[in-house]
């Protein structure tokens, strides 16, 4: 397997958990192909053009992400369901847009010169944020997500900050999606708008949901297996939206939670505490 | 030349109207979003490629459009909405038909290639022109008018004058009271995702022969437009459906004759987002009585 499978592989990973991160509350986001393509440029201008430091480069793209997305959130995340749908939609469009349109990151052609991303760096995020998605998942902050996820309203009775869980993991996953954008921009050496279209957006949701949306493992399966699977069976290159489409389109009508639908034990469930 | 943009945006909005009506038909009825709309619509110029290369008149091709679009409308209500009824199922339904979105792409992909292709028709008819208060006109775009009034009046015939329409009308305002009634509703909503599909067709249809090219990508480019339009319009409601169209096209128009170039793309999102976050109910009225709420 070369090099570059790896990379896309890991990348895809930690997109998938960043579309996770923010679903943990509840709200599905169709704009982190465009957080993704703010951590590229916003990397890439701080390394190339301001002579900054890789490390600090990424650290401050996804503070500087995780911020804008918290901005976004907050008056966003008032809407819900295809609403909240709609609204990501438009923020990846203009996110796309706004970039295509400035001249000073190269416009339509695009941005290039950004080196130093190794596959130790994506792999060694991967790691470090499994292991915090897996404490999570043991937390009793998760169980509050469970509560905001499964009903607002009882969550907010509950003495739940529902306002305040939701936008902090609408900016985590930003801040993740821009990370990954980052670490791919200094690893492809040329990026353009064109690498972050809405399909990108498009893709990760959907490798959530064909792992499964309520475990930290489900989206590692759902990126790795459609990422790999064309690479490594040869002739289902040309196939794979098709073959993409049909599995997601099966999966939904069979298993509506995914592939992997089961919950990890929690806190409470491994003490006896029941459902 | 801002009146000729001004009429341009029109023609423009004409065919986002199309597909938006047909988006927010099938939110009105169902409260779901048929993301394979954007598509239909891309499919509307593929078909008349098809069908005239099969040897077929341009105005059958027309008609083939409206007919291909709408079965394949079935096909998609059949896999991707027919089980999700649920309200929970709203995003469920809405990842289903993006992906099935996703399989007409690649199939026309498949078949055409990835390339623009040009639409066989006449180049006279591209190119005649009338005057009309002073500005010249192409034929087309009056044609494109004529057949999106057209088509409008007929669907508001439908709705508001026939049984079928009074039956849509029914099973928008509450399913259960519908079923009640007696109104068989998994044929109303087929019958919606005919016509919504039908709509979208239309809409690609009209879009091919103005640009006299047929691409796979327009339907993310230019059909997932009408979505923010139903939004922008109202979800849900018709009359802005139409007139959120216009007012899209118009502003599209005029901010490339004001050198806003690609810049005015944005303007369609950020209004949408702006209308959502203020005026959730759309931008005009917004409170439905039964006539205006497909």
């Amino acid at each position: 397997m070369s090099q570059d499978i790896l990379f896309i592989t890991g990348v895809n990973i930690l997109m998938a958990w960043s579309v996770y991160i923010i679903l943990l509350s509840g709200s599905l986001s169709f704009a982190n192909g465009g957080f993704m393509a703010l951590g590229a440029y916003a990397a890439g201008v701080f390394t190339m053009k301001w002579g900054m430091d890789f490390y600090a480069a990424l650290a401050l793209a996804g503070v500087g992400t995780g911020l804008v997305g918290a901005l976004v959130a907050y008056p966003a995340l008032r809407t819900r369901g295809v609403y909240l749908i709609l609204v990501t939609v438009g923020l990846s469009f203009i996110i796309q847009t706004l970039i295509q349109n400035t001249d000073y990151v190269g416009g339509v052609r695009g941005m290039t010169g950004m080196t130093g991303t190794t596959n130790w760096h994506v792999w060694g995020l991967i790691a470090i944020v499994g292991a915090g998605l897996f404490w999570l998942s043991r937390s009793h902050l998760q169980r509050q997500l469970d509560a905001v996820r499964e009903d607002e309203r009882v969550a907010a009775s509950l003495g739940i900050d529902v306002v305040y869980l939701k936008v902090v993991c609408f900016a985590v996953g930003a801040g993740l999606a821009a990370i990954a954008g980052g670490l791919y921009s200094h690893y492809m050496v040329f990026i353009n708008p064109d690498h972050f279209n809405i399909f990108v957006s498009i893709y990760v949701v959907l490798y959530v949901v064909l792992g499964g949306v309520n475990n930290v493992f489900g989206p590692v399966i759902g990126a790795s297996v459609m990422t790999l699977l064309p690479e490594l069976v040869r002739g289902l290159q040309s196939y794979r939206p098709l073959i993409f489409g049909a599995v997601i389109i099966v999966l939904l009508l069979v298993r509506p939670n995914g592939l992997l639908s089961f919950r990890l034990r929690t806190l409470g469930a491994s003490k006896g505490g029941g459902a | 030349m801002i009146a000729e943009q001004i009429v341009n945006g029109i023609v423009l909005g004409s065919m986002y109207a199309l597909v938006a009506l047909g988006y927010t038909l099938v939110f009105g009825v169902l409260d779901k979003l048929n993301f394979a709309l954007s598509e239909l619509f891309m499919l509307g110029g593929f078909v008349v490629i098809g069908s005239v290369g099969l040897g077929a008149p341009i105005w059958l091709a027309g008609v083939l459009v409206l007919v291909v679009c709408g079965l394949l409308g079935l096909v998609v209500e059949f896999v991707s909405f027919r089980k999700f009824t649920s309200p929970d199922a709203q995003v469920t339904a809405a990842l289903s038909s993006l992906a099935v979105g996703l399989i007409m792409i690649d199939l026309v992909q498949k078949t055409w290639g990835g390339e623009p292709v040009s639409v066989p028709v006449p180049i006279e008819w591209r190119r005649a022109n009338v005057a009309f208060f002073g500005m010249q006109i192409q034929v087309m775009k009056l044609v494109i008018l004529a057949v999106t009034l057209v088509l409008m009046a007929v669907l508001h015939w439908l709705i508001s004058r026939t049984a079928m329409g009074r039956n849509i009308r029914a099973v928008a305002e509450s399913p259960a009271f519908a079923t009640l009634l007696g109104i068989d509703v998994k044929r109303v909503n087929q019958q919606t995702f005919f016509i919504a599909s039908a709509l979208a067709g239309a809409g690609g249809l009209m879009f091919s022969l103005r640009n006299g090219i047929a691409s796979s990508d327009i339907g993310f480019t230019f059909g997932l437009k009408a979505l923010a339009i139903m939004a922008i319009g109202g979800m849900g409601d018709l009359r802005g459906a139409v007139l959120g169209g216009v007012l899209v096209g118009v502003i599209e128009s005029l901010a490339i004759q004001f050198g806003f170039g690609k810049l005015g793309e944005v303007i369609v999102w950020a209004l949408m987002i702006l209308v959502l976050l203020a005026r959730p109910g759309g931008l005009f009225g917004g409170a439905h009585t039964t006539e205006q709420r497909a």
